[in-house]
Parts: C-alpha cells; sequence; structure tokens
C-alpha cells in the first residue's frame, strides 16, 4: 500500500471525526490496498484515464471482462499492458499461466493459436498441450473484431466458462482470467462486428474519448520516464487479487432494496417502446460483484445509489437495442432510471 | 411483452381527469332536461363508461372489435335503454309496486344512464380509433358548456335561468356564477386539448390559463361588472321615467334609437277581464297639458289635470277627479310590477286608484302597486254629438286647455281639414277631431330620425315640414289643431302596448318600445278621450317578438306572491349559507395549519427521543427537513449522495450524515453502534452550518413555513 493511497482511505473514512465507519471498513483494509496499489501503478503509467482505469480495476475485481472502444494510439494497450504488468503470478504454482498476454486478432488467426494446439513429442511419444496465449491472468485482445466468427466464438467460451476445450480436452483457465478487448469504432471494413451473445459476456463496454489537453501534455512530457519505471512499481499478487475478490464478495453488503432496483429498472427498459431488446439477466447478475466493488473502492461495506448511477450505463450500454430512429441512449436510461431510483431513495427513510 | 403495471396507473389521472370533464357536461347539459336520478345517472354513466373504454379498449376482448360493431353496440344500448325506460313508466304494474314517482325516477335514471353511456363509449371509442375522434369529443364538451351559457346570454331576461334564479334566490350574484363557468370552461377544454398531446409545456401553460381566469374573476368580484345603459331613456315618448324635471325639452333629436328596445319596462297582470275596442292597452302615467310659451307641459295649476296621480304613496292614492259615464266603463283591477323606475305611477286608461302591495321579490321588482282602471267601454260611435269641457271647469282653466302657440297656420290647416266634413258633422267636435286624425295618419311619416327638436316649435317644423316624425310630434301637431278650433286638448304619455302582445294570458308585459304619447280630449260627461293619430307610413320597424315566456314568468312572479317567498325561504333554508361555507373554509384552513405546524415541530424534536433502529431515519428525517425549509431539497429521482453533494455547499457536514444514514439503511450495519448522542451531534453541526450559511429572510421562511417539511423526501 503506498503512502497517499493510505491517506485517501484515511481522509474517506474519517470525515465524520468518528470511528463508527472506519470500524466496519476494518474488514475490507485489505482489499482497499489491492484496488488502491493496482490503481496507483496503473495511474501511473496511464494519464488521464482515471475514470476508465477506475472501471477497468472493477471490472477485474468482480470477475468481469471489458471491451474498450477507441481511436488507435488512445491508450488502450497501454492501459492493458499495465494492468497486466501490476499483477504478478505470486505463488501461483501452474507454471503455464503467465500475468500477461497480448493476442492481436487478424482474419487469418485460428482458434487454436489462441487456446493452444496439442503437439506431438517425440521424446514422450505423446502429445502434449501447448498452451495458448489465454492462459494468463491479463489478456489483451486487441482488435476483436477483425478475427473470425470461429475465433470469436473460441474466446466467447473462454470468457463465459473460464475453460478452453480442445479435441474434446477441457483445460481449466487461471481463476484470475481477465479479458480486455480492444476495438476501433471506425475502420470497419473487413471486420467481423461481435454478436449481441458475446457482447453480453463482456461486463463493461467503455467508449473512450480524447483525454483533456492538460493530460495530454502531461503525456509528452513525461513519456520517458514512464517508459523507464520497469520494476520500480508496485505490483499486487494474484492471490491477493483472488482474496481482495472474496473479501469483497463477502464484506460488502447488497440490500434488497438495490436488487428490487435493478430489476424495476430492467422491466421498464424492456417495457419502454423506445427500446427494441432490453436487457439479459445475465448482465444484472454481473453487475452485482461490481456494485461491490465500486462500493468497497469508495470505502463503503455497502452498495448504495451512487453505484448503480455510475455503473449501469457502462453495463447496459452495449446490450440494449435501441428502436429505430432513437439514438440518446443516455436519456432512455435516465427516464427508465427516475422511478426505481426515487423508490430507492425514498426507501432509506420508511421503516 | 410484459405487462405495464407502471403505465396503467400512469394512465390513471389523466383517465380520470378526462372521464370528470365528459361527465359533467353531461351533468350539465341533463340539468335543465332532467330530475335530480337522471342527471346523477348520466354523471355515472359516463364515467362508467369512460372507465371502461380507456382501460379496457386495448385488451382483449374489446381489442377484437371493429369501430363500426361498438358504435352499433352503443346504438343498441342506447334503444335497449329507452325501451326499458318506456316501460318502466307505461306498465301499470311496476308503478303499483313502487309508487309512481318511483316509477319515473328509475325510469329517467335508466333513460339518462344508457344515453351518456352510449355517447360516452361511441366518443371515447372513436378518440382511440381515429385521429378526428378527439375533436368531436371536444366539440360536445364545449357544446354542453355553450349551450347552457346561451340560455343566459341575456342576463336576467330570458329562460330558462336555471343558474341565473339559482344564484339569484341565495343572494349571489350570477355573474360570478356565469364567469366562473366560463372559466371552469376554459380550463376543462384546455385540460382535454392537454391530454390528447404530449406537449411537456402545456401543464405551465395550463396554469397560467388558470391564474388569468380567476385574476377576471377576483377582478369582477373587486371592481364589478361595467353597468349597463339604464332602460330609463329609451322609451320613445320622451317622457323620463326615472330623475326627469319638467322642463326639459320632450322633444329628443336621435336620441331615440332603437336600441335594446326590447328591454322590459314592466309587467301587467290583470285581475279583471278587460278588452280594449281600440286595439290597444293604453296605461297613462301623467300628461302635458299646460301650454307654458313655448309647448305643452305638465300642469302646475291645483285646478287642472285632478284625474292624475302624480306621486306613488305608501297606502291607497284616489284620484281627485272620476271619469263620467261609468255605465260605459268597466272596473278593472291590475296588479302592476315596474322593473326600471318610475317617476310616477301608471295604469290602464283611466286609472282611478293606486294601491301598494308587498314587492313578491324585490330582486326583480323595484315597485308593486294594484291600480284600479275605469277602462272605457264605449266606441267612438259615443261620441257623436257629444260637447267638449267639463261643466266645473272655471273659464281660465278651459283657456288653459285651449291654449297653443301664436302660430295662425294651425288653425288654417284645422280648418281646411274640417271644411270637407258632410254638413250635419260641421259642429260636431268628435268628428272634427277624427278628420284632422285621419289627415295624419294619412299623411304623417312615423320615423326616429327627425330635425325638429330644436326648432322654435318643433310642432310646427313637423306639421308644415315633412310630417317625418314620432309620437310626440303627431300628438303635439294634433293637440294644437284641436285647441285651434276650440276643443280642450291634452297629451297623455304613458305606455301603448297592441292587445295582441297579450297573448290569451292574463298578464301583459310592457317594454320600452311601447312608451307614447297621444292627444286626448275632454268630452262632457264622459272624461278625457284618447284620439290617437297612426301614422300608415313608418320608416322604422317598431314591432317586437312577442316575450310570452318571459311575459308569463314575469306575471306568475307577481301574482304568487306568497308562493315566491316560501320558495325564497325554502332555498334559503335548504342551502348551505355562503357564510357558513366560508366558515368551514377558515375552521379547516386553521386546523391544516395547526396540524402543519404540529408535525413539522414533532420531526424536528423526535430525534432527541428516538433510539433504534428508527434512530438513523428520524435524525436524518429532520436534516432533511431544516434543508427543505430553507429551500434544498431533494429532486425527482435524483439519488441522496447526490443531493448531500449538491447541499454539501451549504451544510457540509451533510455528506457524513448521509453516508451514516444509508450504511444504517442499506448497508449490513447493526443498527445501534452509533448512539443517539453521535446522531445528535451530527443534527446539531448541520443545523450550525445552515444557520451560519443562510441569509436572514430565508431563515425566517423556514421559521414560518408550515409546509416545509412536504418536501422532503
Amino acid at each position: 500500500m503506498t503512502s497517499d493511497s493510505t491517506a485517501e482511505i484515511t481522509e474517506l473514512s474519517s470525515v465524520d471525526g468518528s470511528d463508527a465507519l472506519s470500524a466496519t471498513n476494518t474488514d475490507l483494509s485489505t482489499s482497499l490496498g489491492v484496488l488502491q496499489t493496482l490503481m496507483n501503478t496503473v495511474k501511473k503509467q496511464v494519464l488521464g484515464r482515471d475514470d476508465v482505469i477506475e472501471l477497468a480495476i472493477i471490472a477485474l475485481l468482480a470477475d468481469g471482462h471489458i471491451l474498450l472502444e477507441d481511436y488507435p494510439g488512445s491508450g488502450k494497450t497501454t492501459l492493458a499492458k499495465a494492468l497486466g504488468d501490476a499483477i504478478v503470478s505470486g505463488t501461483s504454482t501452474d507454471e503455464a499461466i503467465v500475468p500477461f498476454r497480448r493476442i492481436q486478432f487478424t482474419p487469418d488467426l485460428l482458434p487454436s493459436d489462441v487456446t493452444g494446439v496439442p503437439v506431438f513429442d517425440s521424446n514422450s511419444n505423446a502429445f502434449h498441450f501447448r498452451h495458448g496465449p489465454l492462459f494468463a491472468h491479463v489478456v489483451l485482445a486487441d482488435e476483436i473484431n477483425r478475427t473470425s466468427p470461429k475465433v470469436q466464438s473460441a474466446m466467447l467460451e473462454a470468457m463465459g466458462e473460464k475453460q478452453v476445450t480442445v479435441d474434446n480436452v477441457t483445460y481449466a483457465l487461471d481463476g484470475l482470467f481477465f479479458v480486455i478487448a480492444t476495438q476501433n469504432p471506425l475502420d470497419l471494413v473487413g471486420t467481423y462486428p461481435l454478436p449481441t451473445p458475446q457482447l453480453d459476456r463482456f461486463l463493461f463496454k467503455i467508449t473512450m474519448n480524447h483525454i483533456d489537453r492538460e493530460a495530454e501534455l502531461d503525456v509528452l512530457d513525461t513519456y520517458k520516464e514512464r517508459r523507464d519505471f520497469g520494476d520500480s512499481l508496485a505490483t499486487v499478487t494474484r492471490d491477493e487479487v483472488l482474496s481482495a475478490r472474496h473479501e469483497i464478495d463477502s464484506g460488502v453488503s447488497i440490500n434488497p432494496a438495490i436488487k428490487t432496483v435493478l430489476v424495476d429498472i430492467s422491466r421498464n427498459l424492456r417495457s419502454d417502446d423506445r427500446v427494441l431488446q432490453g436487457n439479459s439477466t445475465r448482465s444484472m447478475v454481473l453487475l452485482l460483484p461490481a456494485l461491490q466493488v465500486s462500493a468497497a473502492l469508495r470505502g463503503r461495506n455497502y452498495v448504495s445509489a451512487e453505484d448503480i448511477e455510475l455503473l449501469l450505463p457502462r453495463v447496459l450500454g452495449h446490450r440494449i437495442e435501441l428502436a429505430p430512429g432513437v439514438a440518446d441512449f443516455e436519456k432512455v436510461l435516465a427516464d427508465n432510471m427516475r422511478d426505481p431510483m426515487e423508490q430507492l431513495a425514498r426507501s432509506t427513510l420508511t421503516a | 411483452m410484459t405487462v405495464r403495471a407502471e403505465h396503467s396507473s400512469h394512465h390513471f389521472l389523466p383517465t380520470s381527469l378526462r372521464a370528470a370533464i365528459i361527465a359533467s357536461s353531461f351533468w350539465v347539459l341533463s340539468l335543465s332536461l332532467s330530475v335530480v336520478s337522471g342527471s346523477v345517472a348520466a354523471f355515472v354513466g359516463c364515467l362508467f363508461a369512460c372507465y371502461l373504454v380507456d382501460l379496457r379498449l386495448h385488451q382483449p376482448p374489446w381489442n377484437r372489435f371493429r369501430t363500426s360493431s361498438i358504435l352499433c353496440a352503443g346504438l343498441l344500448l342506447w334503444l335497449v335503454g329507452i325501451f326499458t325506460a318506456q316501460l318502466l313508466v307505461s306498465s301499470q304494474s311496476v308503478a303499483d309496486l313502487v309508487s309512481p314517482m318511483g316509477a319515473f325516477n328509475s325510469s329517467e335514471f335508466i333513460k339518462w344512464f344508457v344515453i351518456s353511456a352510449s355517447i360516452t363509449i361511441g366518443l371515447r371509442s372513436l378518440a382511440h380509433r381515429t385521429s378526428y375522434g378527439a375533436v368531436l369529443e371536444i366539440l360536445f364538451v364545449a357544446s354542453a358548456f355553450v349551450i347552457t351559457l346561451a340560455a343566459h346570454r341575456n342576463g336576467m331576461i330570458h329562460r330558462p335561468f336555471f343558474i341565473g334564479d339559482f344564484a339569484l334566490v341565495r343572494g349571489i350574484d350570477p355573474s360570478a356564477i356565469l364567469m366562473a363557468f366560463g372559466c371552469i370552461a376554459v380550463l376543462s377544454l384546455s385540460a382535454l386539448l392537454m391530454m390528447e398531446s404530449n406537449q411537456r409545456r402545456l401543464p405551465y401553460h395550463f396554469a397560467v390559463l388558470g391564474i388569468l381566469c380567476f385574476s377576471l374573476l377576483a377582478y369582477v368580484r373587486l371592481f364589478g361588472l361595467p353597468t349597463p345603459q339604464l332602460t330609463d331613456d329609451l322609451g320613445l315618448t320622451g317622457q323620463q321615467s326615472g330623475n326627469g324635471s319638467p322642463q326639459e325639452n320632450p322633444f329628443r333629436d336621435g336620441e331615440d334609437t332603437a336600441n335594446d328596445k326590447e328591454a322590459p319596462v314592466a309587467v301587467v297582470v290583470f285581475r279583471d277581464d278587460y278588452e280594449p275596442i281600440n286595439g290597444s292597452y293604453y296605461f297613462r302615467e301623467s300628461a302635458y297639458s299646460q301650454f307654458n310659451g313655448s309647448m305643452l307641459d305638465f300642469t302646475t295649476r291645483q285646478d287642472m289635470d285632478q284625474d292624475l296621480i302624480e306621486f306613488f304613496t305608501n297606502g291607497r292614492a284616489d284620484t281627485e277627479q272620476l271619469p263620467l259615464s261609468e255605465d260605459q266603463r268597466t272596473a278593472v283591477r291590475s296588479t302592476i310590477g315596474m322593473l326600471v323606475p318610475h317617476r310616477s305611477p301608471f295604469g290602464l286608461e283611466s286609472p282611478i286608484a293606486y294601491e301598494n302591495v308587498p314587492n313578491p321579490n324585490n330582486l326583480r321588482f323595484k315597485r308593486t302597486y294594484n291600480s284600479y282602471s275605469l277602462a272605457p267601454e264605449y266606441d267612438f260611435e259615443f261620441l257623436i254629438g257629444r260637447e267638449t269641457g267639463r261643466e266645473d271647469w272655471s273659464d281660465e282653466v278651459l283657456q288653459e286647455y285651449l291654449a297653443l302657440p301664436d302660430d295662425p297656420r294651425y288653425q288654417e290647416l284645422a280648418e281646411s281639414l274640417i271644411s270637407n266634413l258632410r254638413p250635419e258633422f260641421t259642429e260636431d267636435p268628435f268628428a272634427k277631431s277624427w278628420a284632422i286624425k285621419t289627415y295624419l295618419d294619412e299623411n304623417g311619416i312615423y320615423s326616429l330620425k327627425n330635425e325638429h327638436a330644436y326648432e322654435p316649435d318643433p310642432a310646427a317644423s313637423f306639421l308644415f315640414g315633412d310630417l317625418t316624425g314620432y309620437c310626440m310630434h303627431f300628438s303635439f301637431a294634433a293637440a294644437y289643431m284641436y285647441r285651434s278650433i276650440g276643443i280642450p286638448t291634452r297629451v297623455g304619455v304613458g305606455y301603448s302596448v297592441p292587445a295582441s302582445n297579450r297573448s290569451g294570458g292574463s298578464s301583459l308585459l310592457i317594454q320600452a318600445v311601447h312608451g307614447h304619447a297621444w292627444p286626448e280630449i275632454y268630452f262632457r260627461d264622459i272624461g278625457w278621450v284618447i284620439v290617437d293619430p297612426a301614422p300608415q307610413q313608418t320608416l322604422v320597424d317598431m314591432t317586437t317578438d312577442p316575450q310570452n315566456d318571459l311575459q308569463q314568468l314575469l306575471g306568475d312572479m307577481l301574482r304568487n306572491d306568497a308562493s315566491f317567498e316560501d320558495f325564497l325561504e325554502s332555498q334559503q333554508s335548504s342551502f348551505i349559507s355562503l357564510q357558513a361555507l366560508l366558515n368551514v373554509l377558515y375552521v379547516s384552513a386553521i386546523l391544516i395549519l395547526t396540524v402543519a405546524y404540529l408535525i413539522k415541530f414533532y420531526r424536528l424534536w423526535v430525534p432527541s427521543q428516538a433510539r433504534e433502529p428508527n434512530q438513523h431515519r428520524v435524525s436524518y428525517r429532520a436534516v432533511l427537513d431544516r434543508l427543505s425549509a430553507i429551500g434544498l431539497h431533494r429532486r425527482y429521482g435524483e439519488s441522496r449522495e447526490n443531493f448531500a453533494a449538491r447541499a454539501s455547499q451549504t451544510a457540509p457536514t451533510i455528506k457524513v450524515m448521509t453516508h451514516s444514514h444509508l450504511a444504517c439503511a442499506l448497508g449490513s450495519d447493526v443498527p445501534g453502534h452509533f448512539d443517539r448522542m453521535q446522531w445528535n451531534a451530527l443534527q446539531r453541526a448541520i443545523s450550525k452550518e445552515i444557520h451560519h450559511n443562510t441569509v436572514t429572510w430565508k431563515k425566517v421562511l423556514a421559521l414560518l413555513n408550515p409546509f416545509s417539511w412536504l418536501l422532503t423526501r
């Protein structure tokens, strides 16, 4: 845990001057340490993307995957790489699993290129499975829409089930299997747009915008130092991340009212005339751990409306299909959120 | 497709509003056509049909029917209902079973229920299924208002006045009710329009419209309506019925317009049978008899016009001089109700006594009195060969009745007119006067546009000029000519109403147009006899539509004096008086205020007494109340955190408080680890911050506003 992260946490918990809240937060302190370390490490390498970093880390801790959509050279790969580098294997016994892998997707890629392939070892006269790049903690799937649907569906199984099946043999992936996929919003010639079921596997789709002027200047000023950081940055181990996941899952409570809100919003969206297809039940299931991480990140041991407001647009943005002629997803969502959110807010004052 | 529970509840309010508006239209329309049970049925039927169509039309099995089938079903319902209603009143057994009144009431109920239900089903179905349907609906509601108000277009004059009478018998200004009606019409129609289109701005416009309407009402309440022109000065005889002075010029140019000529002046109820011989009822008010050097005027002598009764008295006033030849006259008693103030009483020619009677309705009648008359029954042949003048007149009086302007042309014309008489009539006064009247009848032209008023002698200007004028000119010219040949004459003024206006009833309406002046001659042993020129040519249309309804209504009102008093009383006792209503309003307002203050202070006080698991709620609520009072409250759908961030500019501690509150409410924290002292400390801190960061007037408002807590959510 770095010094300024500690300061931030103490600031969060000491605003009221009482020890009541910090007392409850001690349960989550390890997880908060992990979160802050990750956050700071990545922030040092990726400038001006604090919101995206936060979402990426939430997804990592919530056992989800993210899809980044941005223009080339905007730092997608840097972000993914920084996140991968911040996690070290630690005491992991499986030597086939590496901290970070990058797959550059092309149209001629084959599923075996991603999953791995059995090769014949002449010494032992037997087939050995050679692990593909998916066997890593953090996998960067660059330009995922450029590869064939065959490969994309291989990714689908891996992302959904945390396993790959080659020649009818199933190999388990790492418990901390986290995919950061990227795609280019323009340049769509010769691409295979991801089908809706596959989009549903991604917890967040994050559309990145150009960073602001100050941040851009900062990037130019510090590109050399950031290149030379090397091993000097703080890292967390795979086990720390997994235990943080567990801790957050058990330490952050989700009030039934929160679940009610999520279901009500989903139902409202599905019955809205402006929505062609609503969101899946799975999206709500995936959202729950993300809400917990978001709450933990803010030093809370309960999920609150704030978390929903932050995450819901990111979770539903790529899952909702709007009716023809309707463009403003933000407005549709806001309209459908208003009533349930009001109910939630009111519920806290009623016994 | 999921069932939209939220959406149907969302539509419930507009549906109810629309149903209420259409149902009110039915209620209003049925009021004048049916009894209470019918009106209630119309209202209920419309409500029923509205909800039925609005909530069921889009669900099976309704959505499978064609629009035309629904319309036909509505028509069928109508026919069946009418048939059933008819059966109820025509069948003897039903009347035996329940009373005849009950049968009638239930028949009306069924009839109006099906009428309103079937029309509503048709209108609502069309509004749902077609593009023009909503227009029909709005037209229907508008027509309900228009029909109701159209009956009142002349204020209190016309029938039906179920609104006007309702207000008048309770002492309320009907204009306020009518105006409120207009306002409600505007608001209802805009509400209907608003519900048809989903414009979000409309509620705002609607509010503005409402404020405009009610400020109009308030204006009228404060300053009243502009006073309409009085009908007094519309009398065509030029008489000043109200406050006229004798010195005023009775001839007026151009002022006698035909505007509002139908304005009612008085109503007469005949208590005895009488039919005038010459086709007109003459009501004499006074007479111009004394020549004052320029024209005829009211007499100043005590010994002239002794048959006239000049002023109202509290009791009975009798004339000093009775008309003669009583065997040729019939006694007629009539009751007269003046709708417009008059200087002198008037009565059917010839009045001999007036007697005040209690005013049955002093909202309508300015004065009511009985008039006793000896009305002539002789015809003109009876007058032939009669002497003129009264035996007991002194020479001076006779000379007064013969005085005329110093203009020889009157006598010349009169002499030339009577020179053609047959020899046996050359000395007969009546024949002479008849010859003169005939000349005026044949050559005079009746017109209200005349240019004689400012001549030294308007009558001469008329008679020797274009012979165009109105009754005043005719009567003066005739009177001067009669006088020039030695016939004692005066000009009577009052009203002359065609006998046909009575149309068989016992009451007779006198309107402004009936104001009249006529020459009358005194025949010995008979009395004053009207010899009235009636020009055959006229340039103005002075006919009026018979106002039989109004005539009958006013007559009934005048006649049934006792029953009307009873009616007033029964209405006033059955009606909750306005004052009582106001008192109820005041008391309830004070009650509401008191309760609101009690709730307000209870909510601020209760945190100091609360314990978990309620402590976090009541403490936080108290803080929110304080913020609401200074105008900071959570917007709809806003999260508590966002609100806290917003409010933290005023009271930074609210963030901590919100956090703690949510930790208790949403988190798994066991309530109770955070004790009352800590909550109260937080509360005090926020109070201090609010106190410090708020301007004084806001603090005062915050303290006074009894409803601030309503904003807390």
